[in-house]
């Protein structure tokens, strides 16, 4: 079985990525001002999509890593995961006690910061292992 | 953990990337085996001996620890 190397993921996931952005701006700006009920919930679950496949994009980058790579995959996933966990039950107690005003636009964040902390952890990661940015 | 690896490769002319790709690993596996940096699992080590044709207590000796 052949690697599934960084530079096929990483085309894959800009391509994706493009999409998602299309979405956001072509698309998004329209769902609150749609009345149709079928038709607001298709719009508000279109940009989910390309990043569900950005994700499957990921396990698949991580299944077809070798021991080294995996590691340093599930180390800055514990990082992140961890992270964004505390977070998430500082604002939730912080909330609850009202404290702070959150609501539940806010969920829209935790995937974009959990795959910044896991990015840039992986990167400094790398970089500690001598990666030079190619495989 | 101390090896041999970077040695045994240069004599036989690979670069990183040929003996990544004869490992089916990363060419930073590599470079992070050879630095040191990283010690191979027992798979991957009697990959690495198989690919030499040498014993792994040939090719990698315990550090000071």
């Amino acid at each position: 079985m052949s690697r599934y190397t960084e530079k096929q993921y990483r085309r894959h996931m800009f391509l994706i990525m493009a999409v998602y952005v299309a979405l956001m701006l072509l698309e998004w700006p329209q769902v609150r001002s749609v009345s149709s009920l079928p038709w607001k919930i298709a719009l508000a679950l279109a940009p989910p999509i390309p990043i569900i496949i950005v994700i499957w994009l990921m396990a698949r980058r991580v299944m077809h890593s070798d021991e080294l790579e995996q590691r340093l995959h599930l180390t800055a996933l514990s990082v992140a995961t961890g992270m964004i966990c505390s977070l998430s039950l500082v604002g939730g107690f912080l909330s609850a006690a009202g404290v702070l005003a959150l609501d539940g636009d806010i969920l829209i964040w935790i995937a974009p910061v959990l795959s910044i902390i896991y990015g840039v952890t992986h990167l400094w990661l790398g970089r500690r292992y001598g990666n030079t940015g190619c495989s | 953990m101390k090896n041999s690896v970077r040695e045994l490769r240069e004599a036989r002319a690979w670069s990183q990337g040929e003996l990544a790709e004869r490992l089916d690993v990363s060419r930073q596996t590599v470079n992070a085996i050879e630095t040191g940096k990283y010690d191979p699992s027992l798979p991957l080590a009697f990959r690495i001996a198989k690919l030499f044709r040498l014993s792994i207590e040939s090719i990698f000796e315990p550090g000071k620890d």
